[in-house]
């Protein structure tokens, strides 16, 4: 069954089927084209049509049917031929043929293709309109996207400016198929269907700009309702699963650190700076809720990912409540843990110890690497103490978790004319014997030789002793004209120069600066030999 | 692609000649000028054969009556005007000049 259609061509009733009757609108739109700057258009397609009336009827009364089908018109056009072959013989004619040009790109419109969107057709209508495939657009789309985010603004303006192509008029003219229909005079249904586009194009230009905002926005809910609950459902349970994934290997991870932390293969972890701020007692305690406040949100979140993935619920109301209560338990016990211990960082104490050198002209100032040891040391790594010329080199390690045991040297000038070293031993602690404590239990040497003097880059608490922002600062005071020969390794323990600017200045790859204690304090020896340099640095 | 070009001149140059002279041995319909025009071996698609018939109706050549048709829309059926059968007679004398000149081309003056 198919629907069929009643026309009027060259003053002829014939009924014809619906995609006949498309076939043949095609058609005599391509012809009309064809002549459309011809002189004599109109008499030129009449005959034309006329003569498709005459070829219909005829093939209607051979057949002795009622009703128009595509084989007849299909007949019909090869018979009248296609407007390709008429350019045959009419090309280079004499009549004033204006339109040079194929027409069809002139009567191209830029549309928004509803059949092939993504989004909102922007993309395939702007691809139909340059003649190219969607994808490309759509991937010079999410190019521009990434670099920085400016196409979706295009994509929005452009989604309100450019109207959708509703009829099948619209979609013709957005793929660049003819389908003008100016001055087809004979043809009552489709002249009605001209003067209804023409009449809806002319209330598309009026369509005041907010009108066209607020279909836009309609649009935009509707596609993000299709979105989240099509592709975007999809998306958001591929994230879901990689969360439970990821999720999971983390609870496991958390697990095995706390176990780790609770001295199960090492317990050296806290001689380590952010670790070793803990007091032994409260290891356990404040181990127990950390992992609690870390691990009870992860696992919600897992749960939740569980949920959204597999439409599942994972586990019953009570149980979360309870694990809620857990968790601000948790939470309410690193609180008070944590005020506990900055409570023991109010006091402050510092133990000084000078020691009076021999005079020298120079000094030399170095850093040894190898690690000092204490007696309970020595045994944890059976290093026999007999052993006197035994050296074990330390790893020389650096980083956030070593450095607030560095040292720091202060280099001044000596009012009294003695070369003289004082190290002074810091550290906070609740109260000022506990701070005080803290400072003794600070084990730190330097080794002197001579005329050398040999610091070791970190000091050690004694074993049992937390850290409490222990310091250990040295001061050195030489008098005036001293030489100072600093090694490289001590540069970025000197507190109070920057010491790595006389080796710049030198540029002899030296691994050592020489400097001199003036009246101004410690210069550069270099700077000092050539002082016009100097200045122009200056 | 120069030989269909040149080809294309040709049978274009023809194609009015042969339309005038069927039209001038009666009054004729456009569809059944194409049925001569196909049995001579010289056309082409209807489609083409309205354009030209327009312009030598109005450049005063041919003529038409309205007749009526059992079959379909009245049938416009196209004569020679007084003019259209100056300018055959005028185009029937260059067409003998032209055979004549293509067979001397071929063969030769002194043939």
């Amino acid at each position: 069954m198919e629907k069929t259609i009643i026309i009027n061509i060259g003053n002829t009733i014939i009924h014809i089927e619906e995609s006949a009757y498309e076939l043949l609108k095609v058609y005599l739109n391509e012809v009309k084209q064809h002549f459309a700057n011809h002189a004599d258009d109109l008499e030129i397609v009449t005959d034309i049509e006329n003569r498709i009336a005459e070829l219909l009827t005829e093939q209607l009364e051979e057949q002795k049917k009622q009703v128009v089908d595509s084989n007849d018109v299909n007949a019909v056009i090869a018979q009248m031929g296609r407007v390709q072959d008429f350019d045959a013989v009419e090309e280079n004619e004499d009549e004033p043929v204006i339109n040079g040009s194929y027409p069809f790109h002139a009567e191209k419109k830029l549309y928004r293709d509803m059949d092939e969107r993504i989004i909102a057709g922007v993309c395939a209508g702007i691809a139909h309109y340059i003649n190219t495939e969607a994808k490309w657009i759509r991937l010079a789309a999410l190019l521009t996207i990434f670099m920085g985010g400016a196409g979706f603004l295009v994509y929005a303006i452009l989604w309100i400016i450019m109207p959708k192509a509703k009829s099948r008029i619209e979609k013709m003219e957005m793929k660049g198929e003819p389908a003008n229909l100016q001055g087809f005079q004979k043809n009552l249904d489709e002249e009605l269907q001209a003067v209804k586009e023409r009449l809806g194009e002319v209330n598309k230009q009026a369509q005041p700009l907010f009108a066209r905002f607020g279909i836009f926005i309609g649009e935009f809910f509707e596609w993000l309702g299709r979105f989240i609950s099509g592709t975007g459902k999809i998306i958001f349970k591929v994230i879901a699963g990689f969360i439970v994934v990821f999720g999971a290997f983390l609870l496991l991870m958390l697990i095995i650190t706390t176990a780790a932390f609770q001295g199960f293969w090492d317990s050296s972890i806290y001689e380590y700076f952010p670790f070793s701020i803990i007091n032994d007692g409260n290891r356990g305690v404040i181990l127990f809720s950390a992992f609690i406040v870390l691990f009870i949100p992860i696992l919600a979140l897992v749960l939740f990912s569980i949920r959204v993935a597999f439409n599942k619920q994972a586990i019953n109301k009570t149980l979360s409540f309870a694990l809620l209560i857990i968790w601000l338990a948790g939470v309410a016990t690193t609180g008070y843990q944590a005020a506990k211990i900055s409570s023991e960082f109010k006091q402050h104490a510092e133990l000084s110890q000078t020691v009076d050198l021999k005079s020298y002209s120079t000094y030399i100032i170095d850093i040894d690497r190898s690690k000092y040891f204490s007696k309970e040391d020595s045994i944890a790594y059976h290093i026999d103490a007999s052993q006197k010329n035994q050296i074990v080199i330390d790893d020389y390690e650096n980083g956030p978790f070593v450095s607030p045991n560095n040292i720091r040297i202060n280099i001044n000038k000596s009012e009294t004319g003695a070369t003289r070293l004082t190290q002074k031993n810091e550290s906070q602690g609740k109260t000022f014997p506990g701070a005080l404590q803290n400072a003794q239990n600070i084990s730190y040497n330097y080794v002197l030789k001579d005329s050398a003097i040999v610091f070791s880059p970190r000091f050690q608490l004694r074993k049992g002793t937390i850290w409490r922002n222990q310091e250990v600062w040295l001061n050195l005071e030489v008098p005036v004209g001293t030489k100072l020969i600093l090694k490289e390794d001590s540069y970025r323990y000197i507190n109070n120069y920057w010491a790595w600017s006389c080796n710049d200045h030198e540029n002899d790859h030296n691994n050592y600066s020489v400097w001199v204690m003036t009246e101004e304090g410690l210069k550069c020896k270099y700077d000092l030999d050539h002082p016009q340099e100097n200045t122009e640095n200056q | 692609m120069i030989a269909e070009n040149t080809q294309t001149q040709m049978r274009k140059g023809i194609l009015e000649y042969c339309v005038l002279s069927i039209i001038s041995r009666g009054e004729i319909y456009a569809s059944d000028i194409i049925a001569e025009l196909r049995s001579a071996k010289l056309l082409v698609v209807e489609g083409t054969l309205y354009p030209l018939l327009t312009r030598l109706k109005n450049n005063g050549l041919l003529s038409y009556n309205w007749v009526e048709s059992t079959s379909g829309p009245p049938r416009k059926y196209y004569t020679l005007t007084e003019i259209g059968k100056d300018i055959l007679s005028q185009l029937d004398q260059t067409w003998q000049e032209l055979a004549y000149a293509v067979g001397v081309s071929q063969k030769g003056a002194n043939s």
